[in-house]
This record gives structure tokens, sequence and C-alpha cells, in this order.
């Protein structure tokens, strides 16, 4: 039951992540500090989570994307990320479903209403 | 006994008002830190070129505006999860936010044993 590898990110167990020390992935430069923090504090963290913590997110989100996107990669169309594919495997978890489709759906009705603006302003 | 379509349509959209107006009532009666938080829950995104780059980087050619906005969104709840859990997690250990590292691992144990953190890594053999 106890996985051999630790998991990515968390190769050591020491909480501080320290500055020169690397905890995590390696020196990736950080791509959502900022967003995450936002985010973090909007689900119930403080609204000044730690560092450590957010650097963990982040190498979460990644794995996830990056999980996602091979998946994708091997069904429907192959190589290719279609947004079917994503919505397959997303289908038995349904808050992620559900979200993906209330989002393409405001996608489409944004596009529609713009569309209807450009014209009325400078269509015949 | 079967419903028309139409009439399910109409009571999908009644509940959706209800929804609508309920959280309009709950909204109005939070705090300043509540409101604080809830702007932030509801605008904090992944910044979309990041996240096409990073689709890309893996795919090697690109994506659409769709997928990019698919992949932003369930990443987003992803996070929600986590962090929810993470929460559960500190309270359950008598302990108060900002969220520590053993509180993040620990949720992700979790939700990995409920099969909600996708892994194709470490593959279970049932049978063998």
């Amino acid at each position: 039951m106890a996985e051999e590898e630790d998991d990515a990110g968390f190769e050591d167990d020491v909480d501080d992540g320290g500055n020169g020390a690397d905890g995590g992935h390696g020196k990736r430069k950080r791509l959502f500090s900022k967003e995450l923090r936002c985010m973090m504090y909007g689900f119930g963290d403080d609204q000044n989570p730690y560092t450590e913590s957010v650097d963990i997110l982040e190498d979460l989100v990644i794995e996830f994307i990056t999980e996602m996107t091979h998946k994708a990669m091997s069904i429907g169309r192959q190589g290719r990320v279609q947004v079917e594919d994503i919505v397959f495997l997303i289908r038995k978890d349904p808050r992620k479903f559900a979200r993906v489709k209330d989002l393409l759906t405001m996608n489409e009705e944004l596009k529609r209403a713009r569309k209807a603006f450009d014209e009325a302003n400078y269509g015949s | 006994m079967k419903v028309e379509p139409e009439k399910k349509k109409e009571k999908r959209q009644k509940v959706d008002e209800d929804e609508i107006q309920k959280m309009q009532v709950l909204v109005s009666s939070f705090s300043e830190e509540q409101l604080n938080r809830y702007e932030m829950y509801r605008r904090s995104a992944f910044p979309k070129a990041a996240i096409k780059r990073l689709i890309q980087s893996i795919t090697g050619s690109s994506v659409s505006q769709n997928v990019v906005i698919a992949m932003s969104g369930i990443s987003k709840v992803f996070v929600g999860e986590v962090v929810e859990e993470a929460l559960d997690v500190c309270e359950k250990w008598g302990e108060t936010p900002p969220l520590q590292p053993k509180h993040m691992r620990e949720a992700v144990r979790r939700l990995k044993s409920r099969d909600q953190i996708p892994n194709t890594k470490h593959k279970t053999i049932l049978f063998h």
C-alpha cells in the first residue's frame, strides 16, 4: 500500500522551504504564485498563505494539468488535446464536469453577444 | 410518467432563479472580511497565457482557446478541493490557518486514497 516513490515536490519532509534549498520540483520558475495566493484565500486559507504551501500547490496544479494533457492526448484524436477529450476525462467528477459545461456555455454566450454588438455597430 | 422536455427546462430555470436569489440574500449579509474573501473566490483565476504555454509545451502543438478555458477551470476546482481538504486536516489536528505544507501533504494523501487525484505513474495491479 505504501508508495515506493514519494510524490514529486515532497522530496523532503522538512517544513521550511528555504530559499536556496530545493524543496520542490527543481528550480523551475514559479508560474502562478500571485494567482494561487488569491485562490487559496478565496477557498478559505489565511489572507497571507505560507509561500511553501503555495509552492506545493503550484507543483500539484502543474502535475494535474500535465496528467490531464497526457491523458487527453491518448484519447480521441491522438497527440491532440481537444475540449471533448477533457469533458470525457472529467465525466465522473460532478464538480469539474459541471464547471466545464458552465464555462463553455458562458463563453459561447459571450461570443454571441459580442458578435451581435459588433454587427449592431458596424454591420449592415 | 415522462416529464416533457419543456417543463423540465422551466423547472430548471426556476431552480436557478431561486439559487440566484438565495445567493443575493447571503452575500448581502456578508461582513467586509467575508466580502473580500468571496471576491477573491470568484475572481481569482490562472493566467490564460501561462496555462496555454504549459499545455502546448507538453503537446508540442497549439491548442484552442476552449481547451485553455476548460483546463484553467478544472484546475481551479482542483485547487479548491485540495485547500478544503487541507483546511479539514488543519482543523482536525487542532491547528489554525495559514495552511502548512504538512496539511497540504496530508490533504493530497487523503484525496489520493479517494481517487480524486489523477496519477498514472503508479499502476494498481488487481489480480496476479
